[in-house]
């Protein structure tokens, strides 16, 4: 995955200082895909999102408000997330470890603080990242902060580990 | 532009590359508890399985110490065979927690940079590092380059005034920042204290460190002084080489003062370590457990003032008071001096060092509608249990206290 030109979801909204132990539960900490989906799954249920099933493939779009993510550093909140069709997130601010988490793990992140507030549970969203904005229904577009290019750079890799590669192959190429 | 003693030290690990707000450092040390270890395990085989620099990372089983199920029981295992089969030299299984561990170690010196893969890693701060926590893939780039990207942050400088008083701990002043600025009030920021005054004892200043992140802060950090130094002499038989950076004084944009004199015994309510109140103001509060220990408040000061406010006393019938020392070191020393037996007699059960309880992972699980109060860093909605139980946080004098009464109390009421 790197990133796309548009990024496209059904918003799920959420608050302000939600924390990873309430976005994946620590005891649905695990190596094995299944019972993290379940913790995700766990944390929709606690966070309400009434409009996501447990069989659903749609792509979303993680909408919050400030410090989202705060806590924990566990990974798997963030590969349960991406792992269960989240796309992208935009929030008003970001907790570090969980932003630094979802940059190198490929999920593009979002600073804007206007689209909280507007932004309705379940309806589609747009992310027009080369054209800088956010757009929502009746065309209501709303700016994000650039993106920082040390992370853009990440995220076009597609995470750190491919970015990890990139930088390896540049030096065996002298570049 | 750098600021404080977290930018010198970034600026004095910078290996002279740059991306956007980005500086590529050099990486001192690094902490690998099992849980979050055990994620990257994986993906590091495939990448070749080689670590930098095997004399500079620290693997320790204390999330699942011991191991409660059998997934956990496998995770542990990978984890312990990864450090055997690569010959890791630091390694240490149940003997603590691994941001204790840390710090007992002979590895921290002052203006070091260290990560760990827990985000409680700023407990080092309280050693003059810039120590700060990271998830795994962050984690797992380190071991393969011994290096990471850091954003210097903004750092405000905090100076501590007057003296601690009989019935405060660094938990209370950490508590009290927490409930004045909120849970993103140091989003991204470094806090670098300066206790001139030496009225904190090193443990405080652990636990000070450690909750920083609650605020949202990259780092907390204690400027090395005479505290410092005799911490490390007595751990080392030598407080070292600081290196440079505290030779030249920073610049700070922001600066405050906290005058710890005049404070009152904090308590953060349910669910979030930001909101925060007198003690008194909360007081009669029914709680029908009492947690003392985790990486905040589980050292040897932390027993020394649960035993003095147990001392010849009872807990409250029908509460349960559950210790969990940070470390093994913790533990020997708690019993030499006769910690352990007060806490005992009064009624209390000691659990061996390990994260289980603060995290929910395994003991001292709370049931539906209960109560706890404890000395641990973080009270979100379930983290301990069941989602409809409540936690409480303070400092171990607090916490010691209510149990005595059953209900949350300043611990001023039971100190003579």
């Amino acid at each position: 995955m790197t990133l796309p030109g548009k990024i496209s979801g059904r918003v799920w909204k959420l608050g302000d200082h939600v924390n990873t132990d309430a976005l994946h539960p620590s005891v649905f900490f695990s190596l094995d895909e299944k019972r993290v989906r379940e913790g995700v799954i766990e944390g929709m249920g606690r966070l309400g999102a009434n409009f996501i099933t447990e069989s659903s493939h749609e792509k979303l779009v993680i909408v919050a408000g400030q410090n989202f993510g705060c806590g924990s550093s566990r990974e798997t909140s963030v590969r349960g997330l991406r792992n269960f069709g989240v796309k992208a997130i935009v929030a008003a601010s970001f907790a570090r470890i969980f932003f630094r988490s979802l940059t190198n793990l490929g999920v593009p992140t979002f600073e804007c603080r206007e689209i909280q507030n507007r932004a309705r549970d379940g309806e589609l969203i747009d992310i027009l990242t080369k054209e800088g904005f956010i757009e929502l229904p009746n065309a209501r577009r709303f700016p994000f902060s650039p993106l920082d290019p040390h992370v853009k750079k990440i995220l076009e890799a597609g995470g750190l580990i491919p970015y990890l590669q990139r930088e390896r192959k540049g030096e065996k190429d002298g570049i | 532009m750098v600021e404080g003693y977290t930018g010198n030290i970034i600026q004095r690990h910078s290996d002279g590359r740059r991306e956007g707000e980005y500086d590529a450092v050099d990486v001192d040390f690094v902490l690998l508890p099992d849980p979050t270890f055990a994620l990257l395990l994986s993906e590091l085989k495939d990448l070749g399985g080689r670590i930098w620099n095997k004399e500079k990372v620290f693997v320790t089983i204390d999330h699942f110490a011991p191991p409660s199920t059998i997934e956990r029981a496998n995770i542990a295992k990978a984890v312990i065979s990864f450090a055997k089969a690569e010959e890791l030299p630091h390694q240490s299984t149940y003997q603590g927690i691994c941001h204790q561990l840390l710090i007992e170690g002979p590895w921290l010196r002052p203006g070091m940079l260290v990560l760990g893969a827990d985000s409680h890693t700023t407990t080092a701060g309280a050693l003059g590092c810039l120590a700060t926590g990271m998830g795994s893939t962050d984690i797992l780039y380190t071991l393969m380059t011994g290096k990471t990207w850091l954003k210097p942050p903004g750092t405000v400088r905090i100076d501590l005034k007057g003296k601690l008083l009989p019935y405060l701990m660094g938990k209370d002043i950490i508590l009290d920042l927490l409930g004045r600025f909120g849970e993103g009030g140091f989003l991204y920021q470094a806090l670098e204290f300066n206790d001139n005054d030496g009225a904190l004892p090193m443990d405080d200043r652990f636990a000070v460190c450690n909750m920083v992140v609650e605020g949202g802060a990259k780092n907390g950090l204690f400027i090395p002084d005479k505290v410092t130094r005799k911490y490390l002499e007595n751990r080392d038989g030598q407080s070292g080489d600081w290196g440079e950076c505290f030779d030249e004084k920073p610049l700070y944009l922001n600066r405050m003062e906290v005058d710890i004199s005049t404070l009152h015994p904090k308590v953060a309510l349910p669910h979030s370590p930001a909101r925060v109140v007198d003690a008194d103001e909360i007081k009669g509060e029914s709680i029908q457990q009492v947690f003392i220990g985790s990486c905040t408040g589980g050292r040897l000061r932390d027993l020394e003032m649960t035993a003095r406010l147990l001392r010849k006393k009872k807990i409250a019938s029908g509460m349960r008071l559950l210790i969990s020392p940070a470390s093994q070191k913790i533990y020997r020393e708690a019993i030499e001096k006769g910690f352990l037996q007060t806490i005992l007699e009064a009624g209390g059960v000691i659990l061996n060092p390990s994260c289980g309880l603060c995290g929910g992972i395994d003991k001292g699980i709370l049931g539906a509608g209960e109560s706890c109060l404890s000395t641990s860093n973080r009270n979100f909605q379930g983290r301990m249990g069941d989602p409809s139980s409540s936690i409480y946080l303070a400092s171990p004098a607090t916490a010691a206290a209510s149990s005595l009464a059953g209900r949350i109390i300043d611990p001023r009421e039971v100190m003579s």
